[in-house]
């Protein structure tokens, strides 16, 4: 074991001391475009805490490693960028709606008013909704993702969301491409009201002509967490569904299940394993997998002797 | 119980007081005397459970020395097998199910349909529950009856007075019911004497027959479904059912279906389209059933998999909302050609009061939600979410809920007619038109790129090819 080792070992810090040579390397070699990217960003964002073992991440190492701690495997949430990018071919990415935002259908106001909130959520996520989709290539196949975020108020479903999801299946539809949703979301989003309950039924009709008339592949991704109105609909609708490690999939919350029976939930009831045991996933992959497990799936079902009509 | 050769007398708490055996009963193990005790016990005037439990209480293994007739034997497994029976679960008490034990020769005279069906009217008359914003009338009430009861008592005329009061009575109920804000709205919506899906049914219907099961292992009491006619025409009628009472609540576990319910719905949603009945289904529930048993066998699954299946189905579906409508799980039989509310029922995708602690993060701001979230029918058309309002009786529904049925079944034959007339193709893409349309987004305004920097922007170079266009 080399010193190094033992210095990670003892202090628990992973990658630190790779942390602490790249940087000398690079105030002595000075790349600006990297020195910009760290110094715009806070400095709280450097570093990233495993919530399972508390080992510091440093920002770099941990994409690197998809934002999975090296401890014992634990994977942090990302936000729909960090997915993105490193499962598209570079130079094939289309987005589709990147303009299409919320409407204050009900002129909702609680502590703050709706428009408000979007508008403040849009400017601390760089993000316009809670919702990225578009086509590119994966290992050399057309696919149609779209990748759900959860830091736009808590990856809440509203008409927007509804809509660019249901134009991608409709988009999938005709050009006939497979589907994959990667979901994120705390259920329906509540400032919009019944609306925002329909899209759930607007999302499942575009799925019934995808995969029940044309027979499309759709795969979906259920990442932490994934709850109410999209557990309920596309979430749980996949030909095939992964999860991944230790993702939070539920239709009801904890609370509300501890309200209704007084009881306390046991520990680990509503995680992926727990629902891979009861028989409602297909897969658990580790993320550093997803990109070739998505190919080869694609693959399997291409390559099927019987032709569909 | 700790095996001795002398028998020991366990008495219930229960059997004691019921049936005053304290001066029978006696702990004591002579031997001698337990011969005499039994006897004592036995011609005392017992009920037939606190024997039961008595003797079931007796070793009758070290009773060798004792002498019991046989009569005496036969009449505890008599018992014994009575208590066994009881001690199994039915659901409503109900000697009479599945079947009466006898048919007089009157009753087969009709349809025999009615025996099959264990919803029978309550047998007491359910006291009658005010709303907050109903006590200015209870008060008029009361005193219009002390006025009938002093003419009563004194022979007196107060007719001018009692038709005054009378009039006022009724300006006020119209003018209190006329304009009902949301939040009284969702008070007559939950109000516990609100006619449920199988008062309704039994109203409309000219005959009616419930099929039970979802052929998996469970018949979820939330979900009712069955078949019946309506002017002579067949339907398949699906519903949450809530209880009249406490007992039937706690039976029906408040209409709140667990996923077992909603693969019922589903088979007998399959079974209608293979067999050619329209499907009328009624929503009247607080929300899908949030337990642990639900959460394992898969609660999003089963109303993901209605969802998607509805839009299938090559029959029409009207949708009727009929008390509450409480998000995904009154969603999971709701997704429909037609989307009808009564005047007072409301459809919303949180409660107010789990929306009021998540947003305004107190529950007293329930209220607030309420009319913030536009749950009421009216509202709900307004937003195109909602075909028709259907109109309740003067008093709400459960003030004549004869009237409200009839105005519910008039209101589904009419828009049953327009959907007959079309095609099952066009019958699917004017369901899915339907559902199309909702959501309000906003578009062709260019975004503020900072709103925009964690997108990742179109790196595709392909030749001549521009963003693509929806067809």
């Amino acid at each position: 074991m080399s010193v190094r080792k033992w210095l990670e070992d003892k202090q628990k810090f992973g990658g630190l001391i790779e942390a602490f040579f790249e940087e000398a390397v690079r105030n002595s070699i000075a790349h600006e475009n990297d020195k910009q990217i760290i110094l715009s960003e806070n400095n709280n964002d450097l570093w990233a805490r495993c919530e399972n073992c508390g080992n510091m991440l440093h920002i770099k190492f941990s994409k690197q490693n998809k934002s999975v701690c090296e401890e014992r495997g634990n994977h942090l949430s990302m936000d729909s960028m960090e997915r993105i990018e490193p499962s598209i071919d570079p130079n094939t990415w289309i987005p589709l709606d990147e303009d299409t935002i919320s409407k204050d259908v009900l002129s909702f106001c609680d502590e703050e008013s709706y428009e408000n909130r979007l508008i403040r959520s849009q400017e601390k996520t760089g993000l316009p909704e809670a919702v990225q989709t578009g086509i590119g290539y994966s290992n050399g196949t057309l696919i149609a993702p779209g990748v759900m975020d959860f830091q736009f108020m808590g990856g809440s479903m509203g008409s927007a969301v509804g809509e660019k999801i249901t134009r991608l299946i409709e988009y999938a539809t005709q050009k006939l491409l497979p589907l994959v949703l990667v979901c994120a979301s705390g259920g329906a989003r509540m400032q919009e009201g019944t609306v925002s309950l329909m899209q759930m039924a607007k999302i499942s009709s575009a799925l019934h002509y995808y995969q029940v008339q044309k027979k499309l592949l759709y795969i979906s991704i259920l990442t932490y967490p994934t709850t109410g109105g999209v557990t309920a609909s596309f979430g749980m609708l996949g030909d095939i569904i992964i999860a991944e490690s230790k993702a939070y999939i539920a239709f009801a919350g904890k609370r509300v299940i501890e309200e209704t029976l007084g009881q306390k939930v046991p520990d680990g009831f509503q995680l992926a394993e727990a629902l891979f045991e009861n028989g409602l996933l297909d897969l658990i992959v580790p993320r550093i997998l997803i990109k070739g497990v998505l190919s080869e799936i694609s693959d399997l079902y291409s390559s099927v002797p019987y032709k569909k009509n | 119980m700790e095996a001795t050769c002398l028998p020991r007398i366990y008495v219930s708490a229960s059997a004691k007081a019921s049936s005053g055996l304290a001066s029978c009963a006696s702990t004591s193990n002579t031997g001698n005397s337990s011969w005499r005790r039994f006897s004592c016990l036995r011609n005392s005037r017992i009920g037939v459970m606190e024997s039961l439990q008595m003797s079931q209480n007796f070793e009758f293994n070290n009773w060798r020395h004792t002498k019991m007739s046989k009569k005496s034997v036969a009449c505890v497994q008599v018992l014994r097998a009575k208590l066994n029976d009881t001690e199994r679960k039915t659901h409503d008490d109900d000697d009479e199910y599945p079947w009466p034990q006898k048919f007089g020769t009157e009753d087969l005279e009709g349809s025999p349909l009615p025996f099959l069906s264990r919803f029978k009217p309550l047998p007491n008359k359910p006291k009658t529950v005010t709303l907050p914003f109903e006590i200015p009338l209870l008060e008029i009430e009361k005193n219009i009856n002390k006025i009938r009861e002093t003419a009563k008592a004194t022979g007196m005329d107060f007719s001018e007075q009692v038709n005054e009061l009378q009039r006022k009575y009724d300006e006020m109920r119209k003018e209190l019911y006329g304009q009902l804000s949301p939040v009284q709205r969702l008070s007559v919506a939950r109000h516990p004497h609100r006619p449920t899906f199988l008062e309704h049914i039994l109203n409309i219907t000219d005959k009616w027959l419930e099929l039970h099961g979802d052929r998996a292992g469970c018949d979820d009491p939330a979900i009712v479904t069955g078949i019946g006619t309506i002017d002579g025409m067949s339907f398949m009628f699906i519903g949450h059912q809530k209880g009249r009472n406490t007992k039937e609540n706690i039976y029906r576990n408040f209409a709140m279906p667990g996923p077992e319910g909603y693969r019922k719905a589903l088979r007998m949603m399959r079974h209608a389209e293979h067999h050619g009945f329209p499907i009328l289904t009624f929503v009247d529930t607080p929300g899908a059933y949030a337990g642990l048993h639900a959460e394992e066998h898969g609660q999003g699954e089963a109303i993901a998999k209605n969802l998607r299946e509805m839009f299938g189905l090559r029959v029409p579906i009207i949708t009727t909302v009929i008390g509450e409508g409480g998000s995904g799980g009154a969603l999971g039989i709701g997704c429909c050609d037609k989307m009808l509310m009564l005047e007072n029922s409301v459809y919303f995708v949180a409660s107010p009061e789990a929306c009021a602690a998540i947003l305004w993060r107190t529950a007293d701001a329930a209220p607030k939600a309420t009319e913030a979230m536009k749950i009421t029918a009216h509202e709900l058309v307004e937003l195109d979410v909602v075909d028709e309002v259907v109109k309740e009786p003067l008093g709400g529904a459960h003030g004549d809920p004869y009237s409200a049925s009839q105005n519910l079944k008039e209101a589904i034959m009419r828009h049953m007619k327009d959907l007959l007339k079309l095609d099952p193709d066009s019958l699917l893409k004017h369901r899915k038109a339907k559902f199309r349309k909702i959501g309000a987004v906003q578009e062709g305004v260019k975004l503020d790129p900072r709103f925009k920097r964690k997108m990742k922007p179109r790196d595709a170079h392909l030749d001549g090819e521009q963003p693509p266009q929806m067809t």
